[in-house]
């Protein structure tokens, strides 16, 4: 940005690196980046100022040797939570520029995991999901102990259970089959 | 159906805004009143910013997020933040290390089993290995 400014030249120039130096920082600054876990209460303050957090809101994650260093720890909440009626800078992750991220935000989009309230609490849920595949096991189950069909019998086929169709010799005379009783 | 804040029932699978919590308007402490400012500033500030190089009609470059290159930063520097403690050490071991070793005998015997098969001359091919 600055070398792309002094090479240009003439007044405008100047207007324009005014313009530029008036801006808040842009770019990479020494201290905008994530670092280690905050130890005294000055770094958690100037943690708590970089993540654009009041000091009180600023929680950062137990410092257990996981990795998160000084990132804040935000409420685990869906983007699909959040008000779809409010004029967001980015509508679609209903999100503000320099509004600091969840950890997981890319799990949290509103196409992946969403936290919002269920119609019915889990209990009511995980009942009646339960309740039903039970009572489908049971029932299939018993189907099986137990079934239940249409009487069947072997197939009755004329003229002598189909003797000359099933390639018998037309000479001879074949064994008489009575498939009734009087 | 009435048009009271009391009366209102949340969409079955969403929260309730923030504009219709009974919290934001009953029984308030100064002390919520002033987080809430405080809040509500950091975010006007935040949106001012990005507004302000939104509009700015000599701008020709892409309005870049410090949120999201910190996220990106963070996701990506773990090692310089890890720590090897008893819990870290425990989930190393149970999901880099013992899976490698446990794999490796699982299938070097299976393998080894069937090859003793097909040395003997027991083992059934599934499928012909020529026609």
């Amino acid at each position: 940005m600055a070398a792309r400014a002094l090479s240009k030249s003439g007044r405008f120039d100047k207007v324009y690196k005014l313009v530029i130096g008036s801006r808040s920082a842009s770019g990479v600054s020494k201290g905008s980046l994530p670092g280690p876990y905050p130890q005294t209460p000055e770094e958690r303050a100037a943690a708590a100022k970089k993540y654009n957090l009041r000091l009180e809101d600023y929680q950062p994650y137990p410092d257990d040797g996981k990795g998160y260093g000084d990132y804040p720890m935000l409420p685990n909440r869906s983007q699909q939570e959040r008000d779809p009626w409010y004029s967001w800078d980015h509508p679609d992750l209903r999100r503000n520029w320099g509004e600091s991220m969840h950890w997981d935000f890319d799990m949290y989009t509103r196409n992946r995991v969403d936290t919002s309230p269920s119609p019915v609490d889990w209990s009511t849920m995980s009942k009646t999901l339960l309740g039903y595949l039970g009572f489908m096991l049971l029932m299939f189950g018993l189907g099986e102990v137990f079934p239940m069909y249409q009487p069947v019998m072997p197939k009755q086929y004329p003229y002598n259970d189909l003797y000359l169709e099933r390639g018998g010799d037309p000479e001879k005379q074949p064994k008489p089959v009575k498939h009734y009783e009087i | 159906m009435s048009r009271y804040m009391a009366d209102y029932k949340e969409a079955p699978l969403a929260s309730r805004p923030k504009t219709l919590d009974p919290a934001e308007y009953f029984n308030l402490s100064p002390e919520y009143r002033r987080a809430e400012e405080e809040r509500a500033a950091i975010r006007a500030r935040l949106k001012r910013q990005y507004q302000m190089q939104l509009n700015n009609p000599l701008r020709k470059e892409l309005i870049e997020d410090p949120a999201l290159t910190r996220w990106t930063y963070a996701r990506v520097h773990v090692l310089p933040n890890f720590k090897a403690t008893p819990k870290t050490s425990l989930l190393g071991g149970l999901f880099g290390v013992f899976p490698l070793f446990a794999l490796y005998f699982l299938f070097s015997s299976d393998r080894n089993k069937k090859e003793q098969q097909i040395k003997d001359g027991t083992y059934q091919r599934p499928y012909r290995l020529s026609y």
